[in-house]
């Protein structure tokens, strides 16, 4: 594969945001969809920049995710296409909820150039908000020990990202970003399309072979995070599995849905557990009460759960919005890790990885799981 | 004497096929246990996921899914899109270690009236064994 490979010039950061400022410059897109750190300091919003000044804020790898980038890329695409060339730069599991949603007709793609990068993780938000400056320098840690010759895991990112184990995939974008192994000297521009080998031709960028180095990183941290997931998933299986550790498990849910709002998959315009279908006549609870001798309030919460399992498990690109989100620490992306892996397995399906491959539940085969058929 | 634990099982039932299975069994006066409680749907593919687990936290001690036999569904394909559906309520009940025999889908064609009697023998049989729904009397839903 022929790439191109810039050096990075104070960091990897600026020199990202100078080549995305020349594409603007050269007029090879209309608009860019990144995300821009607040006024205030403490958070990342996604902006649509049209001008190449407006990019100076502009962070294409923030250490926190603030909204999940699909949900920001849906709203702009959800009433159809975009007229304008615009490119979206969003972390791997954004880009999977991206083309997921695509897929469930939420997001229209068409001139929509999709950029994705080696992501090492962002940090929790718990952390973050503690301390924003700080945060700003924990993550250049993460980042330093992510693109070192010898990747070390960090600690301090998010639960769902120290077991993503699709921190680089790039299947579905046009162009991606490499940085792994590179000491954070340089910076490989991986094109996917040839719409990306046009643009590389107009900045004269030109393409020499040498991903060794970087796919070397991306292997390592590939079996770190493996190893990692099968161990976090593995103690996963002895604290929630089996009927009763599941319930004590969401025994400290609050049933706020704080969990479904921000996940960019639960693509219901109006959920189920919202609706006026989950509330019922007041005899309906107190017959529930009555053969149970109690029932707890607010109803349905294990049903909310199981309910969107079952609902968006074979769509989850363990993104970690939910888990992140969750005010009483629920470990809620990594329970749908498993579902995940579990459900998606069924069918060979990896969410999010191709735009190709259809949803599961718009297809199906005459002779298939009799296993789950009972004669 | 303890009293015996009689099954509770919901059953979705198809309107083409199953339901008209089922009361075949009914007219043809065959003797099955009083375990089910029957749902009509139109199609198995009617019958989402919500549904089965909805049942089972109210303490189903059992929820069948039954449609046309492949190839037989009054909409043509329905009951293949119910199978890939359960398929994957099966896997999140598995998954969690929650008891996925409590959960059933079989073809009952409409002039299967005694395979229905059959399944609701066997089935209520088999969950008589496994004992009552945990769910049933769990407050902390
Ligand atoms: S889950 Fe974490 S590590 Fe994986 S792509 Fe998303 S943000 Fe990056
Ligand atoms: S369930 Fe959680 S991890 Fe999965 S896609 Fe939704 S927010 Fe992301
Ligand atoms: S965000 Fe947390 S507390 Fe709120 S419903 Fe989800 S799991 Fe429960
Ligand atoms: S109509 Fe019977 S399964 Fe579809």
């Amino acid at each position: 594969m022929k790439v191109a490979k810039i050096k990075v010039k104070d960091n990897i950061e600026k020199t990202v945001l100078s080549f995305l400022r020349e594409t603007i410059d050269k007029k090879l897109f209309d608009a860019i969809l990144i995300p821009m750190m607040v006024p205030a300091g403490d958070s990342y919003a996604w902006v649509l920049a049209q001008d190449k000044s407006l990019l100076d804020g502009a962070y294409y790898l923030p250490p926190i995710m603030s909204v999940q980038g699909a949900k920001a890329l849906s709203s702009v695409t959800k009433g159809g296409k975009v007229n304008k060339r615009v490119a979206a730069i969003m972390r791997p599991c954004e880009i999977r909820a991206a083309i997921e949603l695509s897929k469930l007709n939420q997001i229209e793609l068409e001139n929509i150039f999709l950029i994705s990068m080696d992501c090492p993780g962002a940090l929790p938000l718990k952390d973050w908000l503690k301390d924003p400056k700080r945060g700003v320098d924990v993550f250049k840690k993460v980042i330093q020990h992510f693109v070192d010759e010898e990747p070390k895991p960090d600690k301090s990112v998010r639960p769902a990202c120290a077991i993503c184990h699709r921190f680089s995939d790039s299947d579905a974008v046009d162009l991606h970003i490499g940085i792994l192994g590179t000491e954070g000297e340089d910076i490989l521009f991986i094109p996917h399309s040839t719409q990306a080998e046009a643009i590389f031709a107009e900045l004269g960028l030109s393409l020499n072979e040498n991903l060794s180095r970087w796919q070397k990183g991306v292997d390592e941290v590939l079996k770190q995070r493996k190893k990692k997931r099968a161990q976090v998933q593995e103690e996963l299986k002895s604290t929630v599995v089996g009927f009763d550790k599941l319930l004590d498990t969401f025994s400290n849910c609050i049933n706020c849905h704080i969990c479904q709002s921000v996940c960019p998959i639960c693509y219901c315009r109006q959920c189920y557990f919202d609706s006026d279908k989950v509330k019922h006549p007041p005899d309906d609870y107190l017959m529930r009460a009555e053969s149970k001798g109690n029932i707890s309030l607010l109803p349905d919460k294990i049903l909310f759960h199981l309910g969107r399992m079952s609902h968006m498990a074979l769509s989850c690109v363990g993104c970690g919005a939910c888990e992140d989100a969750c005010p009483m620490s629920i470990k809620v992306a990594q329970i749908f890790s498993l579902i995940a892996d579990r459900s998606q397995g069924l069918f060979n399906y990896i969410a999010g990885k191709s735009i190709e491959e259809p949803l599961p539940m718009r297809v199906y085969e005459d002779d298939e799981f009799h296993e789950v058929e009972s004669p | 004497m303890k009293d015996e634990f009689k099954p509770r099982i919901i059953g979705f039932l198809c309107n083409w096929c199953s339901y008209a299975g089922a009361d075949l069994a009914g007219t043809s006066r065959l003797q099955y246990p009083p375990s089910l409680l029957p749902i009509r749907v139109m199609c198995s593919s009617r019958v989402d996921p919500l549904f089965v687990i909805s049942a089972f936290l109210r303490g189903a001690d059992a929820v069948l899914i039954a449609g046309c036999h492949p190839g037989d569904c009054h909409y043509q394909e329905g009951n293949y899109y119910a199978r890939r559906r359960f398929a994957c309520v099966r896997k999140v009940f598995e998954t969690l270690g929650m008891e996925s025999d409590r959960l059933r889908l079989s073809w009952i064609s409409a002039s299967e009236g005694p395979r229905f009697a059959n399944v609701i023998t066997e089935y209520t049989e088999k969950i008589k064994k496994m004992g009552p729904n945990p769910a049933k009397k769990n407050i902390f839903l």
